[in-house]
């Protein structure tokens, strides 16, 4: 056995059984269509950012800003009055507010996942979506963590969850997997931030050079003199704004071997982090000794529904992106097929765990136990738990049938299936096992108030603020990395019919 | 197929692993029927059983491993995956090596002396009573009685069989007639084999290991058993390949950049099983529960608080069989070095074994004459562990070489063959 990293190469093999090997052809569609150019993908991605704002877009900023207002004057209300106008009372006294914290929370998943896990699984189909994936994690990590900053109650006090040294000698709970929330989702948010930015450097610098070039060249082939002077000026713009962004990016080759670099570190780092959200967030309940949040499977669970319902939520923006900006070259329905197969996997992972839970709560025979799952499925709150368990485990079933995976408005409408089930699948987590309790004569029956629902109302449209925002000024597509997943970018000439990458 | 040398070589391997397997097994089954004779019977059973669920584990992970190499579409590990089709070759035998342990306890007139529960008679540790007066058991006796236990493992077995029957044919005929729809076949096959084993295997963990103290439940155990079976499945693969690769057999077809992607999915799955290990038990831990707590108790002390065996056992589950190969895979060129792989590889089935040991061994065993009327069964290493794990080889061992006789050593005409023979980092 040899002890060094050399190997018996092919070449020293015995041939008769190389000379055997025919492989029978297997087509795969490439995860760039219709034998597009370099130039022709840089032109695309660009454009969305370069070309006049479309009026769609200000229609849905119009939308979107006057539904951000909800959650605005719904958080005036609550800090000028008390947490009390939430719909909390006892024994229900985590509501809609961790509901939305963990859905909220459980989108931003899907950005870190496709970006980092994927990255070291060398999928190469991650690529035309990577970037607003990750654009939507961080839009959603701020959507998530409005609510527990403002459940604190005095929220001008929220500082105190960090271990800052202060005059009353006020410590936090280490021992709460609250506290273990702030850090880890604060993290998270850095993190994210940190390896979208850094993954859209050689794409600003693009987006700089782009303006430079029309600058210095001048061609401009506006209608009159103020329009010119306008596209002008706006270039003056994008050069500096780009170029600051772009920190002195030249496209070296030095430059690249660091990118790939920290971007393999960033993946490497970023992978932990995307485990370990959610399971803190599953601790929030299972390290409780409620029945129906005290259950080991709570963590794996927790994460699989979290990449769950990140995957539907991009499929819910790129599916309407793709026909608005016409990009099916780019996203194809390869992409939506193995979006549309990583939600029936995640969802069954999902649904093996309801099931898990309800057969274990039986087999453990804990009365408490059984009744908190019996509840669920026929007590008060049943019509919520079958919400849940259609949207979460029946809809991704439809996904089995290659016909529903190429209907993309099809795929669209159950993308928001997914996120509703999502939503859901923490609220019956949530109430139900508050609402019945160990002790009957407190039993209670949870409602929001009209304040819980435009709070959370009102996050869809910061969501969808922020979003319309990285659409307009960001690079929606990382350029570079698509270029080499194409078949033009394979040194040999050659490519397997697939995009090049092994899986 | 292999040339007359490879056969020859193949041919002698696996009868000389069939001779002895069968004595060690001979040995082993003396072992059961000579412990039945001492004040703990079930220790010989146990043997059997740590044997059994070595093997089987490192069976199960390599039929998940397989399907979801066809469910990713995946072309670099299409050389290994031969390997490992050899092994899904095991089932039927494991099938038969499973079945002493029910039938043996029914012959001697003693059916609940492994699982205590398919006994109504047997007496509770603590002198609590029989298992049929014990309402846990009462509550649960639709589910843990003796035909369902039959029923349900011979339905285990025949998704295991069935699957690796199918999937094995599929491309073993691609060899010959380098059909692509093989492929497409395996590969839907895969994606609803996936649901069934997944059923299946945690449905077995509960009914052959979790149910040996049917008291205690956990919904994590069916995802420990998957986590286990996958770390024992990739070391015991990397093995294999390094064996045949060095031997000749796949004639330096398998690369460093397999040794290396390879190494990649141990560290991942270590870090995955100290994930799933560590959340059981932290859960149960933090939320103290007694019914629960006591499974945990039982590994680390006596019940006064005087640690017992299984505490340096369960230490050895953090440092050894977790930090130790996570450290190790870190390193790029552990994961290349030949020796260096094979080293951490035998290494984590080494303390797989352990896993399985701190799994299955500990549970209280009625003595009068103890404090509390029963002890906890301690950490022993017996011979009988060791010739059932060997038996249990040496027969999975003859199966793989007869499988090796049976189709080319690598999948030729596959249509990802030279994606994965041309693989590089």
């Amino acid at each position: 056995m040899s002890s060094d990293t050399t190997d018996c190469s092919i070449d020293s093999a015995k041939q008769a059984l190389l000379d055997k090997v025919a492989p029978a052809t297997l087509k795969d569609q490439n995860l760039v269509t219709n034998n597009r150019e370099f130039s022709w993908v840089t032109n695309k991605i660009c454009k969305i950012v370069e070309s006049n704002t479309p009026n769609w877009w200000w229609v849905c900023m119009a939308v979107a800003l006057v539904t951000a207002s909800f959650t605005l004057m719904g958080l005036i209300w609550l800090v000028s009055t008390g947490v009390g106008v939430w719909g909390l009372a006892n024994p229900i006294n985590w509501g809609w507010a961790i509901v939305n914290f963990v859905f909220w929370i459980g989108i931003g998943h899907a950005g870190t996942l496709i970006s980092a896990i994927l990255c070291l699984l060398k999928q190469g189909w991650r690529t035309s979506i990577n970037r607003a994936a990750e654009a939507m994690t961080i839009f959603a990590v701020v959507c998530a963590g409005i609510f527990p900053l403002f459940h604190v109650g005095r929220v001008w006090f929220a500082w105190w969850l960090f271990p800052l040294p202060n005059a009353n000698l006020i410590w936090p709970q280490f021992r709460s997997p609250l506290e273990w929330d702030v850090f880890a989702v604060s993290t998270y948010g850095t993190v994210s931030v940190l390896f979208w930015y850094m993954g859209m450097i050689p794409d600003l610098g693009i987006l700089r050079d782009r303006a430079v070039q029309r600058l210095t060249a001048g061609i401009y082939e506006e209608t009159s003199k103020l329009r010119e002077s306008i596209a002008r000026g706006t270039d003056v713009f994008r050069k500096y704004f780009y170029g600051v962004l772009a920190m002195g990016w030249r496209n070296a080759g030095n430059h690249w071997r660091n990118y790939e670099m920290a971007y393999l570190l960033l993946a490497g780092l970023s992978t932990p982090l995307v485990l370990s959200v959610h399971t803190i967030v599953s601790f929030d309940f299972a390290v409780a000794v409620l029945p129906g949040w005290h259950t080991t499977i709570f963590p794996p669970y927790f994460v699989a529904g979290a990449i769950f319902s990140g995957f539907g939520m991009v499929l819910t923006l790129m599916l309407p992106l793709r026909a608005l900006y016409g990009l099916h070259d780019l996203i194809t329905q390869r992409h939506i097929d193995n979006m549309c197969k990583i939600c029936l996997g995640t969802g069954s992972i999902v649904g093996y765990a309801y099931i898990m839970e309800f057969f274990i709560a039986w087999y453990g025979a804990n009365p408490y136990e059984s009744f908190a799952f019996i509840n669920r499925a026929f007590g008060q709150y049943s019509w919520a738990y079958y919400i849940m368990f259609s949207c979460n485990v029946f809809t991704p079933q439809l996904f089995w049938f290659k016909a529903v995976r190429q209907n993309a408005a099809l795929v669209w409408i159950m993308s928001i299936l997914i996120n509703v089930g999502m939503w859901f699948e923490r609220f019956v987590i949530t109430v139900t096992s508050l609402a019945n309790d160990f002790l009957p004569s407190s039993w209670g029956y949870y409602s929001p108030t009209i304040v819980d629902i435009f709070t959370f109302a009102g996050t869809f449209g910061l969501f969808s603020t922020l979003f319309l925002m990285f659409l307009r000024f960001l690079p929606l597509m990382p350029i570079g990395e698509i270029k080499f997943i194409m078949p033009q970018a394979d040194p040999h000439g050659h490519s397997d019919d697939d995009g090049k990458e092994s899986e | 197929m292999s040339d007359q040398k490879d056969i020859q070589k193949i041919n002698s391997t696996g009868f000389f692993a069939l001779v002895i397997g069968l004595v060690a097994l001979a040995i082993s089954l003396y072992g059961i029927f000579s412990g039945l004779e001492t004040e703990d019977p079930a220790r010989g059973f146990l043997s059997w059983l740590v044997g059994l669920s070595f093997w089987l584990s490192i069976a199960l992970g390599l039929l998940f491993i397989t399907q979801i190499w066809y469910v990713f579409h995946a072309r670099w590990p299409t050389i290994i995956r031969r390997q490992c089709e050899h092994f899904l070759s095991v089932f039927p035998w494991l099938f038969l090596l499973f079945i002493p342990l029910f039938i043996i306890p029914q012959i001697i007139g003693e059916p609940g002396i492994l699982w205590k529960w398919l006994d109504g008679a047997n007496a509770l540790p603590g002198g609590h009573g029989t298992v049929q007066d014990d309402p846990l058991y009462q509550w649960k006796s639709v589910y843990l009685n003796s035909n369902a236990f039959i029923v349900r493992a011979a339905i285990y077995f025949s998704v295991f069989i069935g699957l690796s029957y199918f999937l094995r044919k599929w491309s073993f005929d691609t060899d010959i007639t380098g059909n692509v729809e093989n492929t497409h076949k395996a590969r839907r096959l895969s994606s609803v084999g996936l649901f069934l084993l997944a059923t299946a295997s945690t449905l077995a963990g509960i009914d052959w290991f979790k149910s040996l103290d049917y008291h205690w439940f956990s919904t994590m155990y069916g995802v420990w058993f998957f986590a286990a079976s996958m770390r024992a499945a990739l070391s015991a693969i990397l093995i294999f390949c390094i064996i045949v690769s060095v031997k000749g057999y796949m004639k330096g077809t398998f690369k460093q950049a397999h040794r290396y992607d390879l190494g990649c999915m141990m560290l991942a799955f270590t870090i995955f099983w100290a994930y799933i290990s560590f959340s059981q038990y932290f859960l149960i831990y933090n939320a103290n529960i007694p019914e629960e707590t006591y499974w945990y108790n039982i590994r680390e002390h006596d019940g006064y608080g005087v640690k017992n065996s299984w505490w340096v056992i369960s230490l050895l589950l953090i440092f050894a069989h977790f930090i130790a190969p996570f450290l190790m895979l870190l390193w790029y060129k552990t994961k290349i070095v030949v020796n260096r792989l094979v080293f951490v590889a035998i290494w984590i089935l080494v303390f797989h074994l352990v896993d399985l040991y701190w799994n299955l061994i500990p549970g209280k065993v009625i003595d009068a004459t103890a404090s509390h009327g029963y002890y906890i069964r301690q950490f022993s290493v017996e011979v009988f562990d060791i010739t059932a794990i060997i038996g249990i080889g040496g027969i999975c061992i003859w199966s793989v070489c007869r499988s090796m006789l049976k189709a080319e050593p690598i999948p030729i005409k596959d249509p990802n063959i030279l994606t994965s023979l041309n693989h590089s980092e």
